[in-house]
């Protein structure tokens, strides 16, 4: 699994680094949060997802990768924003979003 | 109280949230809403949701489909905006600003308030907690009542604003008078004596904060203030001296009202449910699940003060909101929507134990601090404060109780307090 955050949505409520500050920290310049690992570790997957539909401003995308994806913590290198683009839109599926609109 | 009879028709739900019944107790009414008349129109044709996954879903949608007011259309939404200082600060601050403005201002402050900056704070918090709570024994220990949300949770946030932002607390206390009469000015049912009020606040306010944008010009330190009059002087085009006295004006209001009411409801809490206490015995994380519940039970805004005007048509619930309509969220209401929240009305920190602030253990968004662009920028500030105050004031009165009714504000639209009497418990009864 990877994750990304759409740096110019954030809304710098810091929400993800409180829930998982492994993975997530915030830029000291401006607040904007950033992804502090290439690939996220099995046991944080569920948590990772979490915090994708906590954000106030839906900014968090998992991509969840095919089977036989590494496991090696940050070891590789992190995914371009065209590369995680793609994965986004092939497989992300959004997570419940309440829609009330018509 | 017979809510069913009160209410059977309700015409303005604004009208109704400041009656006396409601001001004692403001739940069974929004049940009634949530059940009855979730989307609610008023008579002066503002809507209310109060469905905690409608105004989830209002509160995602703002910036898409709502946006705060542009400057020139605010007279269309306040009739008396033109001449108030108070609406027309309200129309420059954080809160009322679209992307793109919103997002480059917002993030010009967001530098002093992320997560590792609120944390560096937790010392001089701890340190102001013990001093108040010092301050309050000799008379505790005499017997004595003394006013917890005067001594202890106004004081709190004040002095933590004055660190902030650079100002001695002798001032900040002066300014603080003021902004109860300014936050009742900004209720969609003010009167003309009320705005007047808020108006006389609001021009100390910004006379003071005027004078202060000078003297950290002149002699900038590391205070907030200085750090955003140096972005102003770098980028004058787009920050004047108006949208930044705006800012600390908002966050004034936005930021210690708000955090004080919450301290004294957690106080509250700890007296009505000696049972729930335990969770401040022990670790972070139980302290964090009873200060997520105390927000829960009641948000101290209780609803938005800002204007969410809908870019189209909008149907939800079977009705249609037409578009430039002005939609409000009633987020106490969303907080005891037993679809989010079981047993809404039981106080249960259970619920957010373990989990991420902010988030109960089924996945629920506790609604306190907003969500979406607008989301409270002192959200953590006002965690940390909590939690750095509610575990020492049980640990140093632990025979702590009421000495008489709290008085709550007589506010449509804030559930504080103006006083919270607690004394020690006789030695041995």
């Amino acid at each position: 699994m990877r994750v990304v955050v759409d740096q110019d949505l954030c809304g710098t409520s810091g929400q993800c680094v409180l829930t998982l500050p492994s993975t997530f920290r915030q830029r000291e310049s401006d607040g904007v949060a950033e992804v502090c690992v290439a690939t996220v570790p099995q046991a944080l997957h569920a948590a990772v997802r979490l915090a994708a539909s906590q954000c106030p401003v839906a900014a968090i995308r998992v991509i969840e990768s095919d089977a036989g994806d590494d496991e090696r913590g940050s070891a590789g290198p992190p995914p371009t924003t065209l590369e995680a683009e793609r994965h986004a839109a092939r497989d992300q599926r959004h997570p419940g979003g309440y829609d009330g609109t018509v | 109280m017979d809510v069913q009879a009160a209410t059977a028709v309700c015409r303005d739900a604004f009208a109704e949230l400041a009656s006396p019944a409601c001001l004692h107790d403001p739940y069974p009414f929004m049940r009634w809403l949530r059940e009855h008349d979730p989307v609610h129109r008023s008579a002066a044709g503002l809507f209310l949701l109060s469905r905690h996954a409608d105004i989830l879903w209002a509160l995602t949608a703002t910036g898409d489909a709502f946006r705060g007011p542009a400057p020139g259309e605010l007279a269309r939404y306040f009739p008396r905006a033109a001449a108030s200082l108070s609406l027309n600060l309200l129309a420059s601050t954080l809160a009322m600003k679209n992307p793109p403005a919103h997002t480059r201002l917002r993030r010009l402050i967001s530098r002093d308030f992320t997560m590792r900056q609120i944390d560096d704070l937790r010392p001089t918090i701890a340190r102001i907690v013990a001093a108040r709570l010092d301050g309050m024994a000799p008379a505790l220990e005499r017997g004595e009542a003394v006013d917890l949300h005067r001594e202890f949770a106004l004081a709190l946030p004040m002095l933590v604003f004055a660190e902030l932002f650079g100002m001695p607390q002798d001032d900040m206390f002066g300014l603080a008078a003021g902004i109860g009469a300014i936050l009742e000015g900004l209720s969609p049912h003010a009167s003309d004596p009320q705005l007047a009020a808020a108006d006389a606040a609001s021009a100390r306010v910004k006379a003071y904060f005027g004078g202060l944008i000078q003297r950290k010009r002149t002699n900038p330190r590391f205070d907030i203030v200085s750090m955003l009059v140096g972005a102003h002087d770098d980028d004058a085009d787009t920050l004047s001296d108006a949208e930044l006295i705006s800012m600390l004006w908002g966050m004034l209001l936005g930021g210690f009202t708000t955090t004080a009411a919450t301290i004294d409801h957690a106080v509250l809490a700890m007296l009505a449910h000696p049972q729930q206490r335990h969770w401040l015995q022990r670790d972070a994380a139980g302290v964090k699940a009873f200060v997520e519940e105390v927000l829960r039970c009641d948000a101290p805004a209780m609803f938005s003060s800002i204007p969410r005007i809908a870019q189209r048509d909008i149907e939800l619930g079977g009705v249609v909101i037409p578009k430039n309509s002005d939609v409000r969220v009633l987020i106490a209401s969303g907080n005891r929507d037993p679809d989010a929240f079981a047993d809404p009305d039981r106080f249960d920190p259970a619920r957010f134990y373990g989990t991420s602030p902010g988030m109960s253990i089924d996945g629920k968004i506790m609604l306190s601090f907003g969500h979406g662009i607008h989301f409270c920028l002192g959200a953590q500030l006002a965690r940390v404060q909590l939690a750095e105050s509610l575990p020492r004031i049980l640990a140093r009165f632990p025979t702590l109780a009421l000495a008489g009714q709290p008085t709550r504000e007589p506010s449509a639209f804030l559930r504080t307090f103006r006083a919270l009497p607690v004394r020690l418990h006789a030695q041995g009864s």
